[in-house]
């Protein structure tokens, strides 16, 4: 059944019982009225059946296998919500005395020593809240570092198999980005990192392991080539999951990182964020981070502004509070043991996957992988199934499809990540299914080709959605 | 081992399927040399232990409930119905991801179109996109669209934007050769316009509660094709005039008034609404309706080659994750409240706001600074505002925002917000303390 948009729900009266009754007399002067507001009166039981018929709509990790590769969609575990929701945390207003807050300061400063002990970093920003801003952030401090040394390089290299936001971000920061091309292993080739690196270069932004699951292992090779040409290194945490407590982006040689602690840290992704995307430097750049960072003199935190060399704010405020008390949580349950064992799983289920897989469809990097896995359909596609129409089919076996057409530079690729939380028998139920599929290929494409079959709509015309601008609703007639 | 199903046997049988004999020889291509040689965190514990550890922080806040708060300044303490916090805590919302998979995720689209229409509805512009990070990025990323339809190098900002505000789109255009300039005053911004001008900005209310309209820069700005941006708060939008009725062409601001409760700062939502013939210069994501195969209502993730998954290093933005959820949840208060709730938020604003203003005109150490109408804000001086404030709270109340934070000049000056959460008796409780403070008392 379809359901009507909430603009053409019967109208309830007007009469709203959530607010006090207003007492002192005062009225706002008509010249500045606004002409009338029209949005519709509903009662609180049309709301909540609008929005629970909504919700049944969705896949969601709480109800479904969602090995989306790139995007961690691990459970979330409830206590993080409880805590995130207690009101001595969630009924603090931003502005009130700093003595008022210093609990929720302690929680930001334990919690950053926690991120430097595991990423080997000095000091951290909780601004950012994504990936991409705590990319943006972390190419602006690069800037200036350079700048205040004297230098203004100009470039900034990223590898083939980078995720959008990295170019997209060294661009929002003035730079032109530099592509590096991967070699047959799938990985960043040196000799022609060799070819453009040099002191034009402001930084080069690497996730390891890469986004085709696969680790950077001549990485401290890297680093010795940016060290010679004066640039940083940036590390894209997307994936910084495969890696903890295993190494640290420090001894792998970053400088500047992001970690997703929607990703990694398990805060749920709500349709899409918030997340935060907290970024950490090294000692020589933590004077770069944006201000204010959370400091502790003689036993009283405060808030520091005072940091001239500072790129400035990238938000009001400090940073999405309620994601960091969900990822707090999560590493004081998880703890140095946990966290390893997260990612030793993590590879785990990866790999398995993987192994049970290569058969049917085209592994293109046959090496162990870490935490995700890239298979290639092109030889499915030879028989005119896309990748497309295998993620469609496995939305009718109530699995989310991995991520589709990423990286770029696998043909047909569809990018598996299982992720720690999920048992073997959700495995085995995946790999059946996808072999089933690989069958359907032969014995029944047209069941591939007319998939999903289930889900409120069949499959949807993306095309006309560009055509018809339809970006909101309007009123009959409008 | 918490969070983790798979038993010993099943890693052993995993293990053994892929030929491996430890989970450690997964990692045996990583160098020994940058290998961690132990844990480099404290063991974790368990559920129960991390609740009281974290319990025992939490004890150290005092809340707004626990005094009179009047803080404002860009966020606010509105009242948010309590089937707000059912809805978004649905799983189905809460633990899913961007919608990329239209067919399974109807839900979320469709709740973003209606967002995205409920934001155009207030606004009285054309077309939203389904959010960005925060009301000063959001500003931030109107300022770029702008430089990129005008194709010129200036932006003139009229003073009175939320200092944070300036400060991020300082940071988001400090890799950039474009210039920023501000100005004080209307006549000074229209002097200002020139061949070189991209941007007009102007925030409304402004920072210091003022409800001003730059009418006539506005209308100077078509002469230059100059775009306008106006930053607005959304529940202002209950009562005032909109930006649409302004005819600016991007109007932005912080959502968090819509229903996201104060959380210390964050997470709110930046929101956007845009002239129609702008769309394609539009950052974020953007939900569109269309038909599935059955030509059956559908709704997708459109105009998708302005993003950086397709355009990267030339995409509008390199903004991939939002705030979903919390466009979400704005989406859920509207609906809660409807025009007349949300009239009623603003109005009652007004009220409450105007009563302490004009109860602390009976103080005779208190001044007004700052002249104009207001709606839920406004500016108050006295003198030794900063001891004056911190004695207000050790009676029990937040009397404002000190200015002299942000601007050398205004050491006296306090910003008083007032929202539907404080009654009468607060804003008499807080004139009472202020006297007590004033008298020595």
């Amino acid at each position: 059944m379809g359901c009507k948009v909430i603009f053409d729900i019967t109208m309830r009266e007007k009469k709203n019982s959530y607010l006090p009754e207003f007492s002192c007399g005062y009225a706002l002067p008509e010249k500045f009225k606004r002409k009338e507001l029209c949005l519709p009166e509903l009662g609180e039981l049309d709301v909540i059946r609008h929005y629970n018929k909504l919700s049944n709509k969705n896949f969601s990790v709480d109800t479904h296998f969602y090995p989306l590769g790139s995007c961690t969609m691990k459970y979330n575990p409830k206590i993080n919500d409880y805590i995130a929701g207690l009101e001595n945390f969630s009924a603090l207003h931003p502005l009130q005395p700093i003595d008022d807050v210093q609990g929720i300061l302690e929680v930001l400063y334990t919690f950053q020593e926690l991120l430097c002990s595991l990423t080997g970093m000095s000091a951290f920003t909780f601004q950012p809240s994504s990936g991409a801003q705590g990319e943006l952030t972390g190419m602006l401090i690069a800037r200036k570092f350079h700048e205040l040394n004297g230098r203004r390089p100009s470039k900034v290299i990223v590898p083939d198999t980078a995720h959008g936001t990295n170019p997209a971000s060294a661009a929002m920061a003035g730079f032109d980005t530099v592509i590096v091309k991967s070699n047959d292993n799938g990985l960043v080739d040196i000799n022609s990192l060799k070819d453009i690196m040099d002191e034009s270069v402001a930084a080069i932004m690497l996730t390891n392991p890469n986004t085709l699951g696969l680790f950077e292992k001549d990485i401290l090779k890297i680093r010795e080539l940016a060290d010679k040409a004066g640039a940083l290194m940036y590390y894209d945490g997307a994936n910084f999951n495969a890696l903890m407590g295993v190494t640290t982006p420090r001894m792998m040689g970053f400088d500047i990182i992001h970690l997703n602690l929607h990703k990694s840290f398990s805060t749920p992704h709500g349709c899409g964020g918030p997340g935060a995307g907290v970024v950490g430097v090294t000692e020589k750049l933590k004077d770069f981070l944006p201000v204010p960072i959370v400091v502790k003199d003689s036993g009283r935190y405060r808030l520091n502004y005072d940091m001239k060399k500072s790129v400035g704010k990238l938000r009001a405020f400090y940073g999405n509070i309620s994601v960091l008390l969900r990822a707090y949580t999560y590493i004081l349950r998880l703890g140095g043991d946990g966290v390893k064992r997260v990612s030793e799983n993590a590879v785990l289920n990866a790999n398995y996957i993987k192994e049970k897989l290569k058969d049917d469809f085209k592994a293109p990097y046959d090496d162990i992988c870490m935490h995700e896995v890239v298979f290639s359909c092109i030889n499915q596609k030879e028989k005119g199934i896309t990748a497309l129409d295998i993620a469609k089919r496995l939305i009718d076996r109530d699995i989310h499809p991995p991520t589709m057409y990423f990286p770029l530079l696998v043909k047909e690729a569809l990018m598996v990540e299982p992720t720690e939380t999920e048992s073997k028998e959700t495995l085995d139920y995946f790999i059946d299914i996808m072999r089933k599929i690989n069958s359907e290929v032969e014995t029944n494409p047209s069941i591939i080709k007319n998939a999903p079959v289930t889900m409120p709509v069949k499959r949807v015309d993306e095309v006309r959605a560009v055509r018809d601008m339809d970006f909101r609703w309007h009123k009959d007639g409008d | 081992m918490p969070y983790i199903l798979n038993t010993e046997n099943d890693r052993q049988a995993m293990l053994r399927a892929i030929d491996i004999e430890s989970a450690e020889k997964l990692f045996s291509f990583i160098p020994a040399s940058i290998k961690a040689k132990e844990y480099l965190l404290d063991k974790g514990c368990s559920e129960f232990s991390a609740l009281q550890k974290i319990k025992a922080q939490a004890a150290k806040n005092t809340t707004v409930n626990e005094k009179k708060s009047f803080l404002g300044a860009g966020w606010y303490d509105h009242y948010v119905p309590a089937a707000v916090f059912d809805i978004i805590s649905k799983p189905q919302f809460l633990t899913a991801y961007t919608p990329y998979q239209p067919e399974c995720s109807q839900g979320i689209l469709q709740a973003i179109y209606e967002y995205q229409t409920y934001m155009c509805l207030l606004t009285g512009m054309d077309v939203s996109n389904a959010s960005l990070f925060d009301g000063a990025s959001a500003l931030a990323e109107s300022v770029l669209m702008g430089l990129r339809i005008a194709k010129k190098n200036k932006v003139l900002v009229l003073k009175g934007i939320n200092p944070q505000y300036e400060n991020v789109l300082s940071t988001y255009l400090g890799g950039t050769t474009y210039i920023i300039e501000e100005v004080k005053t209307i006549e000074s911004a229209i002097s200002k316009l020139d061949d070189e001008t991209a941007c007009f900005v102007f925030q409304t209310p402004d920072f210091f509660g003022v409800i001003n309209e730059p009418d006539e820069v506005i209308s100077e700005c078509k002469k230059y094709g100059i775009i306008t941006v106006n930053v607005v708060n959304p529940v202002s939008l209950g009562i005032l005039k909109t930006p649409g009725e302004r005819d600016v062409d991007i109007a932005c601001g912080e959502g968090q008034p819509l229903g996201a409760g104060l959380n210390y700062g964050g997470p709110g939502f930046g929101f956007m609404t845009a002239n129609i013939k702008y769309v394609r210069q539009m950052p974020g994501r953007i939900v569109g309706k269309t038909l599935d195969l059955d030509g059956k209502t559908a709704y997708c993730l459109t105009l998708q080659t302005r993003e950086q998954h397709i355009r990267r290093e030339k995409a509008t933005s390199n903004i991939c994750s939002n705030q979903s959820l919390n466009a979400i949840t704005a989406g859920v208060y509207l609906a809660l409240m409807g025009s007349d709730g949300l009239s009623n938020v603003a109005n009652i604003c007004y009220d409450r706001a105007h009563y302490l203003y004009n109860r602390l005109g009976e103080i005779k150490d208190v001044r007004f600074s700052v002249k104009g109408e207001f709606l839920n804000e406004f500016v108050w001086n006295v003198k030794d505002a900063f001891d004056v404030l911190a004695c207000m709270s050790d009676k029990g109340v937040y009397a404002g925002y000190l200015l002299g934070n942000d601007y050398p000049d205004m050491k006296d000056s306090v910003l008083t917000c007032c929202t539907e959460k404080n009654s009468k008796a607060d804003i008499d409780f807080f004139v009472n303390k202020l006297k007590e403070v004033l008298d020595g008392v």
